[in-house]
């Protein structure tokens, strides 16, 4: 446990950072005796895993906490041999069944009912159910969801199901009802100011306020990412100063300056050259829908009031139709075209304007 | 019987410097006419035509035939039945003639029976009786009866010319076997003689039969006849002009010279009785002359003149497919590519040391090989050979485009054992692979697409055509397998066939005596297909002998069809054929089949017909990049067309291929595109080439659009392939419209090939699997930095940084405070990850220490900086953290004195201090009291043995867990057993013991 992340991660609900009336609720619904499935919502870096692993902590005792790597394999249908990593304890299994790819149902209805209906054999143990914990689990596809809600409700006596997903709108209804909705909001930045510098000295570092700030903004009240961007700027230059490089993500830096690019000329080459960089950020396994967002962020920042809602509209549309397709290059670089288009037009108002 | 060797080709035969070649192939020119002839289906096939043809004609005596035969008959052009039959009547003629024709053709001693009509005596009253047959029904009997017998007459003459002249014949039917041709061609033709001989007995009893009913004036006819006798013919020596001849049964016959004037006057006497007969003797006798004539000429000048004997006057038959009627019968007819049909001869030539024993290259061998010389001698000759004639391939070297490979096996068979003749359907694959092969000398098996081909069935069908020959049939000749439309068979009758071509080499090595000595492939094996990149092929693409078939030139077709059109009589000029040549992609079936059924319809064929009809036109295959042409490229009006329906005064101005609307351009590439059908492709050709596109777009609206329709077209096939919701499939092909509306120009477009879309699905696969191993190696103390998405996307790029403190190249102890914490911190994350450093050898030859998974590739973009460390810290990590490992892998007691033992880690050591405090194990047995001290709770403890008791215990005392896990814990157990004497090793000086 070397990484700041993992070093300094709170063991239990009671000292948690942030969201202390949340922590609270969490104990007592381990106290009663009708324990839910649940699904723990919210924006990456919020602390849902932290909560889930605390919670089961508070469940099952420190058992939880040897946790063990497995690898299991499955085969699909169609005769395919896939692979999930596992991680459990005597008392719960983790699996992200994104792993699996678009294979997941056959993970969910393997592995998940395969634990689920083996029955705790300890008795001394606090409950009679295992825990699933789903990472990821927007990922699954629609298949794999419908497979899991049968599951739940079948199995319930046995096993508790806990999602952990970023949107609930990519769960569908059915699984979304049959669990205890948590949101859990990212930090506020005064909040994660203050765990960037508890943890700092607990490392015995001096954090200048003014460094922790920037790191904060520029995470993205990701607490992960602010953990480990501070991490990265301590191993390269430590002692702190107030206005030290920070450490960024390549993706997120090549994105913007694609942006940029789009912006500054408006040609056919060009667009060849962008779709060249859209294709290097798919290749490297950025999520379109993530450039997307970076791309409009970033568009709608450099381009005029007048253009803003268009390229919003535009670009709501394009993304809804690149969830329906599967080369998603040809999407985004229809929404890149079609803001060339629209951010042209403009210029030439705006010289037509001023020639009268 | 159709042949039509250009003049164009002609020459090319005649002058290329590699005639041995084609010297080696039989001389058929001088017996072309007679070749279908010798066989009987040809005789009889003719004659059904010539019954179809009749009823209900009035002309139908033989005589009638006769007439009916010559008028159709070109005089250039003498054709097989037409020699035959004239050949017949001018036996029947004056005796002198016959004579003299008798020793021109070579025909001695005929079996007079056979000769049907060796006198004019006997010859006379069957005309007469023919031709005075009432019409009826029954008439096409006793007409193709007198035609067959006139016909069997000569066929014993005919088929001995043949094969003197021949050593390949086209009939497999009465082809003698090849060994040794003299010596069975005098028993054979003896026995065919005994047949014909029967077979006209029966056919004139059968004459006879039928005519009984209408003969009506027999007596008087007899009377004249014998009164024609007495006048004509004489036993001695009379007193008229005279010529003598001698009968078969040695008698002396004299024969009377008449004048011509009266010749003339029987004539019309005979034309007063009847004028059928009249012109029967008439017209026949010079037809008949005339063709004597130009068969000797013909036989003087053998090589100079083409022999155009294909025009077969005798048969203007509707029932026969053109395509059948003119196809190719002989090397010199092939219409395909020169340089293909070459290769593909010599490749088979190539087999003729182990099929024939001979070699084939040399002149003199072939004239050997013809005599039926034994192949002894050649084989003696053949290494000399084969170094000359790998040395003179001359047209081999010019063009090497067709790869055969000319080296030989130790067995003296090509190198590519198998030929594989690929091309577009139309092209005459078939038909090249079947003469060639006839010509080589080979019996042809065919195996097609109507054979079962399932693994069994072929493996028998390749078995019994490479290693038997036919006992049955007379004809010796080997074999030769085509295997025809073979990208149809079943996959594993092809991984069958490679094995069985490559499987001999390998038997035979094994040499298991005459076992072994049956596997090795002996016989050519030609393979035909249209696609050659069929999966399927691969295997036998890779061994066998190519032959790509190029597309026909179209004007060497219209060639071809306008010499077709000429003897078919058919109305048409050279440019509608051109225009129905192109219109058809040059195919040769189909634009024969489209001629003959305009022929049919309306004897004309028109440039306008052939444009307003869909004739000619099939699902063509079209490679991508003719697609993506049409695509981007709008077509430019065809000038050729224009000029000759201009030409032409009675063609209607509307013919116009110009028009280049936007309705032809669409239609045109809704054509293109569907034709090809591999849409996903095309999309991804079209969407990287649009940009490239010279196009006046200012304000991208246009690219707007296409980009819109590529949306769609994307949208479309993932449902397609999502739901298998096929109806929809239609609707791909619209975007290529627009795309070629937006983008289409009349200059040439560059189209590249897209590899965009598939090295970018490799590099994702490729960044997935390093993802994946990386996310297999993390351990589970380091579960923070998150799955999926996350782990790429937020940890990777920061890992980079954190995994990269800045060390000076020193020594380890060497190193500042900071540093040093810094190189602790790297090996722990690095382990947590499961990364290490492993030494590989880079592209440039030389040592870079890589972290493994790599992750360097991974989130990584043009110019940004990954992992900045530098070699030596590389190295010094990876010796770190490969320590680290094995630390965390020993046993926990064990940890202590591992990290003491290892002076290169002083990192550790701080780390480890309150480890260290713990004693190691076997200092522990030495302070026996401590262990006794605790031997009451101990003695509670040992009595439930397993590991969960003191898990429990762990919750009561924490300091008291310390110790007893030390020995709970421990590998070795020691116990102190008391009264019991171990020997110990110890010195004892003598002094003591006194």
């Amino acid at each position: 446990m070397a990484l700041w992340v993992d070093k300094y991660r709170p063991r239990e609900l009671s000292k948690l950072d942030y969201h202390k009336d949340q922590a609270e609720n969490l104990r007592n619904l381990c106290k009663q005796s009708d324990f839910p499935h649940l699904m723990f919502y919210g924006p990456s870096g919020a602390g849902k895993k932290t909560r889930i692993m605390c919670l089961l902590r508070e469940m099952y005792g420190a058992g939880v906490e040897r946790l063990r790597n497995e690898t299991m394999s499955f085969t699909t249908p169609s005769n395919r041999k896939i692979e999930v990593m596992t991680v459990g304890s005597n008392y719960h299994l983790e699996v992200n069944p994104s792993d699996a790819g678009m294979y997941d149902r056959t993970v969910v209805i393997d592995l998940i009912k395969q634990v689920a209906q083996t029955h705790q054999i300890d008795i001394n143990g606090q409950r009679e159910f295992k825990v699933i914990v789903i990472s990821e689990g927007d990922e699954l596809t629609k298949d794999a969801q419908h497979a899991l809600r049968r599951t739940m409700e079948k199995y319930v006596a046995t096993c508790r199901i806990i999602l952990s997903v970023n949107s609930t709108s990519r769960i569908i209804p059915a699984i979304r009802s049959r669990c205890l909705g948590i949101r859990v909001p990212a930090p506020s930045e005064n909040e994660m100011t203050a765990v960037l510098q508890s943890t700092c000295k607990r490392e015995g570092l001096v954090l200048p306020p003014e460094l922790a700030k920037r790191v904060v903004e520029k995470s993205e009240r990701n607490m992960r990412r602010a953990l480990l961007m501070l991490e990265a700027s301590k191993v390269q230059q430590y002692p702190f100063t107030a206005q030290q490089q920070i450490a960024e993500l390549d993706w997120q830096v090549y994105l913007r300056e694609t942006a940029t690019q789009i912006v500054s000329e408006q040609t056919p080459a060009k667009l060849e050259k962008i779709r060249d960089r859209l294709y290097e950020l798919l290749s490297q396994g950025v999520p379109p829908n993530l450039i997307f967002r970076g791309l409009v962020e970033q568009l709608v920042n450099n381009c005029d009031m007048s253009i803003k809602a268009k390229t919003l509209e535009y670009a709501t549309q394009y993304e809804h139709r690149m969830q329906n397709g599967a080369k998603h290059i040809f999407h985004l670089e229809a929404f890149v075209a079609q803001f060339m288009n629209i951010y042209k037009k403009f210029l030439a108002e705006l010289v037509m304007t001023d020639d009268f | 019987m159709d042949q039509y060797p250009d003049e164009h080709e002609e020459f090319e035969l005649q002058y290329q410097d590699e005639m041995e070649l084609l010297e080696d192939m039989p001389h058929e020119y001088d017996a072309v006419d007679d070749g279908p002839s010798t066989s009987h289906q040809a005789a009889a096939a003719l004659e059904q035509q010539q019954q179809q043809q009749k009823p209900g004609a009035n002309a139908s005596t033989a005589a009638a035939a006769i007439k009916d035969v010559s008028r159709f008959s070109n005089p250039t052009l003498s054709s097989p039945q037409l020699s035959q039959i004239s050949f017949g009547a001018t036996q029947t003629d004056a005796g002198g003639g016959g004579h003299v024709n008798r020793r021109l053709f070579g025909t001695p001693r005929g079996p007079t029976v056979g000769r049907g009509c060796s006198t004019p005596l006997q010859r006379m009253p069957a005309i007469e009786e023919v031709a005075n047959i009432t019409v009826d029904n029954e008439t096409p009997l006793p007409n193709a009866a007198s035609e067959q017998l006139q016909e069997l007459g000569l066929r014993g003459t005919n088929k001995r010319r043949l094969e003197r002249d021949l050593f390949g014949d086209i009939d497999d039917l009465y082809h003698e076997s090849y060994e040794d041709p003299m010596v069975k061609k005098a028993r054979t033709e003896e026995q065919r003689d005994n047949e014909a001989i029967e077979r006209i007995l029966e056919l004139r009893r059968k004459l006879r039969e039928t005519s009984k009913t209408v003969r009506h004036d027999d007596v008087s006819r007899l009377r004249a006849l014998h009164d024609f006798k007495m006048k004509n013919l004489s036993y001695d020596i009379p007193s008229w002009p005279f010529l003598a001849l001698q009968r078969s049964d040695l008698e002396r016959l004299y024969v009377r010279f008449h004048s011509e004037d009266y010749e003339r006057r029987q004539l019309e006497l005979l034309s007063a009785r009847g004028d059928l007969i009249g012109s029967l003797l008439g017209e026949a006798k010079q037809q008949v002359w005339q063709e004597a004539n130009e068969l000797v000429l013909r036989r003087l000048a053998p090589a100079t003149q083409p022999v155009n004997a294909a025009a077969d006057p005798s048969s203007p038959d509707m029932g026969r497919l053109w395509v059948d009627k003119y196809k190719p019968r002989k090397y010199i007819d092939l219409l395909s590519d020169e340089m293909t049909n070459r290769s593909l001869l010599y490749w088979l030539k190539m087999w003729d040391k182990v099929v024939f024993g001979k070699v084939f290259h040399s002149k003199q061998e072939q004239q050997a090989a013809n005599t039926g010389a034994s192949g002894a001698q050649q084989l003696n000759s053949f290494n000399k050979r084969t170094g000359k004639f790998e040395s003179n391939g001359g047209w081999r070297q010019r063009k090497a485009r067709q790869a055969l490979n000319t080296n030989v096996d130790e067995l003296g068979r090509p190198m590519q054992k198998v030929a594989l003749l690929c091309g577009p359907p139309g092209l005459g694959k078939t038909t090249l692979a079947h003469t060639i092969a006839r010509h080589a000398g080979y019996n042809v098996r065919e195996i097609n697409a109507s054979d079962d081909r399932s693994p069994e069935a072929f493996k028998l069908a390749l078995e019994n055509g490479t290693q038997m020959s036919s006992v049955l049939n007379q004809d010796k000749r080997p074999n030769c397998i085509v295997l025809d439309e073979i990208d149809g068979a079943p996959r594993q009758s092809i991984e069958y066939l490679v094995k069985f071509v490559s499987d001999g080499i390998f038997s035979k090595v094994k040499a298991k005596g005459a076992k072994a000595e049956h596997n090795v492939l002996r016989r050519p094996i030609i393979c035909i297909c249209n696609d050659i990149y069929d999966p399927a092929l691969r295997p036998l693409r890779q061994i066998a002998f190519v032959v790509n078939f190029p597309p026909i030139d179209s004007a060497r077709l219209a060639e071809r069809l306008v010499q077709i059109a000429k003897k078919e009589h058919l109305k048409t000029d050279f440019g509608s054929l051109i225009a129905l040549a192109e219109k058809s992609g040059n195919d040769v079936r189909s634009c024969i089949s489209s001629m003959q059924f305009f022929n049919v319809q309306k004897h004309s064929l028109t440039l306008q017909d052939v444009l307003n009809n869909n004739l000619g036109q099939k699902d063509r295959h079209q490679g991508l990049f003719d697609v993506w042409g049409a695509v981007f490229r709008i077509q430019r009006p065809k000038k050729q067309l224009q000029q000759s329906s201009s030409n032409n005064p009675e063609e209607p101005v509307q013919v116009t291929m110009t028009n280049m609307s936007v309705a032809t351009r669409v239609r045109n590439v809704l054509d293109v595109v569907h034709s090809s059908g591999d849409y996903e492709r095309l999309t991804q050709g079209v969407y990287e080439n649009y940009l490239q596109q010279k196009m006046p777009d200012p304000n991208f609206t246009g690219i707007c659009e296409a980009l819109q329709w590529f949306c769609f077209s994307d949208t479309l096939q993932h449902q397609i392939s999502r739901q298998q919701s096929y109806s929809i499939y239609p609707y791909l092909q619209y975007g290529f419209v627009v795309w070629h509306l937006l983008f289409a120009t009349l200059a040439w477009p560059k189209i590249a090939f897209p590899t965009r879309g598939f090295e970018f699905n490799q590099k994702y696969t490729n960044q997935r699997n390093i993802f994946l191993s990386l996310r297999k190696g993390v351990t589970t103390s380091a579960q923070g930095v998150g799955q999926g998405n996350t782990l790429l996307l937020d940890t990777v790029p920061l890992l980079k940084r954190i995994l990269s403190p800045q060390l000076r190249s020193v020594a380890v102890q060497l190193l500042s405070q900071k540093e040093q914490y810094d190189l602790r911190h790297t090996i722990q994350v690095m382990v947590d990850l499961g990364l290490t450093f492993v030494q590989v050898k880079s592209a440039e030859g030389h040592y870079v220490f890589q972290t493994e998974p790599d992750l360097d590739t991974l989130c990584a973009f043009p110019g940004y900086t990954g992992l900045t460390l530098p070699y030596f810290s590389r190295q010094l990590i990876a010796r770190e953290v490969d320590l680290e490992r094995i630390r965390r892998a020993a046993p926990k007691g064990d940890q202590a004195a591992a990290t003491k033992s290892s002076a290169a880690a002083p990192v550790a050591v701080t780390k480890q201090k309150p480890v260290a405090a713990r004693l190691p194990n076997h200092l522990q047995t030495l302070k026996p009291k401590q262990i006794t001290d605790f031997n009451a709770p101990k003695q509670q403890l040992t009595k439930d043995f397993f590991g969960r008791v003191t898990h429990k215990t762990s919750a009561a005392s924490a300091a008291e867990e310390v110790k007893t896990d030390a020995i709970v814990k421990s590998p070795i157990w020691y116990r102190y057993k008391e009264g019991f004497n171990n020997a110990v090793r110890k010195d004892v000086h003598l002094n003591e013991l006194l």
